[in-house]
């Protein structure tokens, strides 16, 4: 029955001058699929990791420390500054490389494209997450810190249970405005061979040559996934609104 | 006020046989203009061949993927390589300019179709899907398949040593799907084929299968790829590669088919492979004594 459907559909389609036929061939379409899978994956693990990041960066950026916010500025510079591709040809084929000559008699570099993919995209997105938290951060009146102060906070507690909230509620627009960016960016894992739905499509239009019908089916998705995390923002948006502060 | 939109109405009962009259006048303009330029595409089938004369210049898709097939020369900045002095030739022989266009392997089908170049000379074999959609002159250049490099103590002796290891290849290679089929192989396809090396150098695959040519060059000429070696002597699936043109454009293909016969009669293929650091395949010296033997 379904069978039959997809049969009719890309008959249709394919009166249009579009070529959908890999969808009928089982490896073909089970090997997009996964890729559609593996997309999302990165992009949740890589989101949660970035956050953490983020979060970190954002931390050491505000501490009146030199020795936390001098590295943490050099890092967040050369991040935010150099392309995402660069940084991951460097990390996958560069230090992967030492690595897996350092790890030789030790039983193999543990570390796949995957996660490599993941360190990158996080860093790079955890750099941009940063800076929108610390706008937030810096955006807390002086009169709140000075009263959580008075109330015997220290800096960690004032950071965490004052600041942070606070930031997060100014920067939210910002970090969905990332998070947008980063699902996007997943797409550069497929350079060192991770099968997301980029990557995936590449090996299927290499035997069919049919690059406008799958670079159709991959804007259609990411459209999706970014709508997707677009709602989800607004919603934490509502969510988190404090009557008087902010909006 | 309120009488302004009664006033200004025509009655519909004049209005509408006139609108359709319109109509059916302007339909009809439009099939007759259509239908000339059905007529005047079928009166000039091809008129890619006219055109390439008419403006005295061929536009050829060539890749630039690494010698021996196209590379940028590093000191002139030009490209060079068997791709590129098989288009420059096709170009003199149709006493034209040549016009040379970086393509990739994910781009090459569009720049083709779209127009953007009259012919492929970017290393793609001949395949039944590819055959389905694009035409091309029926006699084969070179004939080329993939060859397989690994470290020296990495214990592959033959293509089914390959079952279940990691191989590299660069995404759009046609190497991919019979590796992964055939042989079992865990095909890891990079963006290009120095990321794959690149990868290989990293222990990130066991080997990495990429055009013959390419790699016997390599290990034979490079010493960075000492501890390398290409250990299968056999290559996988030889293919013919030939120039590619848009479907059914007849001909240009019939004006390029007698160029690349005269390459193989003349023996100015075999010489310009020795030029470019290549080994004539069998296939390439059984059609120069082929055409040998049938002058023009």
């Amino acid at each position: 029955m379904s069978v039959a459907l997809a049969e009719q559909a890309v008959a249709a389609l394919n009166r249009l001058g579009l070529d959908y036929s890999f969808v009928l061939a089982a490896d073909e379409r089970a090997s997009f699929l996964h890729g559609m899978l593996v997309t999302i994956e990165l992009s949740v693990v890589t989101a949660f990791f970035s956050l953490v990041a983020g979060v970190l960066l954002a931390a050491m950026l505000s501490s009146p420390r030199a020795a936390l916010a001098r590295p943490a500025r050099v890092f967040v510079e050369i991040t935010r500054n150099t392309p995402t591709l660069v940084q991951l040809f460097c990390a996958f084929l560069v230090l992967n490389m030492l690595l897996s000559q350092a790890l030789r008699e030790l039983g193999g570099n543990p570390l796949t494209p995957f996660i490599w993919s993941v360190i990158v995209i996080a860093l790079h997105k955890g750099a941009f997450h940063a800076e929108a938290l610390r706008a937030g951060i810096e955006a807390v009146p002086r009169a709140t810190l000075e009263a959580a102060q008075s109330l015997g906070y220290s800096r960690r507690q004032r950071l965490w249970n004052v600041q942070l909230p606070l930031a997060l509620r100014f920067a939210l627009p910002a970090l969905v405005n990332n998070m947008v960016d980063l699902v996007k960016m997943t797409t550069i894992a497929s350079a060192i061979a991770v099968g997301d739905v980029t990557y995936a499509s590449i090996m299927i239009w290499t035997q069919r040559d049919n690059v406008l019908e799958l670079m159709i089916l991959i804007l259609l998705f990411f459209g999706a996934l970014t709508f997707l995390v677009n709602r989800a923002g607004r919603w934490l948006e509502t969510r988190l609104r404090m009557p008087g502060y902010g909006h | 006020m309120s009488n302004r939109p009664t006033r200004s109405a025509p009655p519909p009962s004049t209005h509408r046989p006139w609108f359709s009259a319109l109509t059916r006048r302007a339909l009809g303009r439009t099939a007759l203009v259509l239908a000339a330029a059905l007529g005047a595409n079928a009166a000039h089938a091809d008129s890619t061949l006219d055109r390439i004369h008419e403006r005295h210049k061929l536009v050829v898709g060539v890749i630039l993927s690494g010698p021996p097939f196209g590379s940028l020369d590093p000191a002139t900045q030009k490209p060079v390589g068997f791709n590129v002095d098989l288009a420059e030739n096709l170009a003199k022989q149709l006493g034209v300019d040549i016009e040379m266009i970086p393509v990739q392997p994910s781009n090459r089908v569009q720049f083709l179709q779209q127009g953007k170049v009259d012919a492929l000379i970017a290393n793609m074999e001949v395949t039944q899907e590819r055959a389905q959609i694009l035409s091309y002159p029926p006699t084969p250049f070179e004939e080329i398949g993939g060859a397989l490099i690994t470290r020296k103590d990495s214990g592959i002796k033959s293509w089914s040593d390959l079952r279940g290891k990691a191989v590299c290849v660069s995404q759009g290679s046609n190497y991919a799907k019979p590796l992964a089929e055939q042989y079992g192989a865990q095909v890891k396809a990079f963006r290009g084929q120095p990321e794959s090396l690149l990868a290989l150098r990293g222990n990130n695959c066991v080997a990495a299968v990429h055009v013959a040519p390419t790699l016997r060059l390599l290990v034979a000429r490079n010493p960075d790829w000492k501890d390398y070696t290409i250990p299968v002597s056999n290559d996988l699936i030889p293919s013919p590669s030939v120039i590619w043109v848009r479907k059914g454009e007849t001909d240009t293909q019939n004006a390029f088919e007698k160029v690349v016969e005269d390459w193989h009669r003349s023996g100015w293929l075999i010489d310009t492979e020795h030029r470019n650091g290549m080994q004539p395949s069998q296939a390439v010296l059984d059609l120069h004594a082929k055409f040998k033997a049938q002058p023009a």
